[in-house]
């Protein structure tokens, strides 16, 4: 059996394209980033969408997250991707709910959009973030 | 008729300078790269040349087809026509200027080209990230006039190869400045990194191929900043490694938009810039922009920084 040029040209660059991402990884290229404190949070938002100015932010304990409000009542969450930072301005589809028993500061943001996926804090303040969320839905009913 | 594929021979080039940029990645920038992000990247190459494999004849007709209603002819033995090849390569250069600015014009262009985009990365890698689907738009169009000027397709598509393959070389934050007189005529790391930007000031600047001239004859030049960090990617960044989803994911938006609007409007949402919207809930490029100048007042005046510094490699940790 003889593979046509184009096949194995295909199969080379398969081939070449997963030796280099295992290099890059071998490499540890992209260390992932980490959020050390509020004023991060908000410069993370600012560079997620230009002009986002956040007068409140709350940091995950991780710093791998975090939530971000500007001064229209705008919620922002923010995650890491890859060795950066993805935001979305959290709209009616937004949900929030609190993990574990009350009291406790764990807190999953689903911001409606599936591919962006559901993002886990832990932050201070958590119902109150959660309520914040939520209502964004019942404005929008209302 | 010469059967020659530049970027074909150029792709173990690609694979020996993205593992060369890796290395000074690992000792002088280690943020530059990202194993997931490289290989959607890389996926997106090759992904790239299997659809145009399998699309790509259509393409081809159509050049022959135009090719046939030539107004000029070089004669039988045209590739021995010397001086055509460098004239096709500046004309093929210029379409290749206005293909790519209707590319982030005109969303339906935009659905096939923002997979080169939205990387939130800058480096060899993110050269390869071509579009998959670029054959279902209407890129073909820009090309037609130098088939009906005369030039043969395969010399149209060798040209174009030599085009592509030098774009290559300019994805990178290795390089800060080249000499000034080749700043001044030559796209560039510098003058492409404004290009991947998602900085307002930056925003839909910078479309040339080879030859930055088109930019600031046109009016689209923006020149690189050195002290405003460069954000890479795309306005609402993809947040997800997705392969699948990142080619798709303009097209599927712009689908629903179409679906979902009144029929006055659907039309607008094909042709129209990315980010309008009929009930001006999203923001253009425009309206960034202008926001950002407004907050910021004349202290953002389009900049006309000077080619200071020359064959700078970037120091660890600088924007680039």
């Amino acid at each position: 059996m003889t593979l046509s040029p184009f096949l194995l040209q295909a199969a080379g660059s398969l081939a070449a394209i997963l030796a280099l991402a295992g290099l890059a990884h071998w490499l540890k290229l992209g260390a992932a980033p980490v959020m050390t404190d509020e004023d991060s949070v908000r410069r993370a938002a600012g560079e997620a969408e230009a002009g986002f100015i956040a007068i409140d932010a709350a940091r995950d304990a991780k710093g791998r997250a975090g939530l971000a409000r500007d001064a229209h009542a705008r919620i922002m969450v923010i995650k890491h991707h890859g060795n950066r930072y993805a935001g979305r301005v959290l709209g009616p589809k937004a949900q929030a709910r609190l993990q574990g028993d009350p009291g406790e500061t764990a807190l999953e943001v689903d911001c409606g959009e599936a591919r962006f996926g559901k993002v886990f804090l832990i932050i201070p303040d958590a119902q109150a973030w959660a309520a914040a969320i939520n209502a964004l839905n019942v404005a929008h009913d209302a | 008729m010469p059967d020659f594929n530049p970027t074909q021979y150029a792709v173990p080039l690609f694979v020996v300078a993205v593992l060369a940029e890796m290395i000074w990645a690992k000792y002088r920038s280690p943020e530059a790269y990202e194993p997931k992000d490289t290989l959607v990247s890389l996926s997106f190459g090759l992904g790239s040349t299997l659809a145009g494999a399998l699309l790509g004849g259509f393409a081809l007709a159509v050049m022959v087809l135009a090719y046939d209603y030539r107004v000029a002819d070089f004669g039988a033995q045209w590739w021995a026509v010397w001086w055509a090849w460098p004239l096709c390569f500046v004309i093929d250069d210029l379409a290749y200027y206005w293909s790519h600015r209707f590319a982030h014009r005109m969303r339906w262009m935009w659905a096939a080209h923002v997979n080169h985009h939205s990387s939130q990365h800058y480096n060899l890698s993110t050269a390869l990230r071509q579009s998959w689907t670029g054959n279902l738009t209407i890129g073909i169009v820009f090309s037609l006039p130098l088939a009906l000027l005369g030039f043969h397709p395969a010399m149209i598509a060798i040209c174009g190869g030599f085009n592509l393959i030098y774009q290559f070389w300019i994805h990178t934050e290795a390089i800060k400045r080249m000499p000034a007189w080749f700043e001044a005529v030559m796209n560039t790391p510098s003058h492409h990194r404004v290009h991947h930007a998602t900085n307002p000031r930056y925003l839909d600047r910078n479309y040339a191929g080879v030859f930055i001239i088109w930019d600031r004859m046109f009016g689209t030049f923006e020149a690189e900043v050195d002290d405003e960090p460069i954000r890479y990617g795309i306005v609402k960044q993809l947040g997800s490694f997705n392969l699948l989803w990142a080619v798709f994911h303009e097209w599927v938006a712009m689908i629903e938009d179409i679906w979902r609007s009144p029929w006055r409007h659907k039309l607008s949402y094909l042709l129209r810039e990315p980010g309008w919207s009929h009930d001006g809930s999203r923001e253009t490029s425009e309206m960034i922009r202008a926001k950002w100048q407004a907050r910021a007042g004349s202290e953002v005046a389009p900049a006309a920084t000077s080619v200071a510094t020359r064959n700078r490699i970037a120091a660890r940790g600088e924007a680039a």
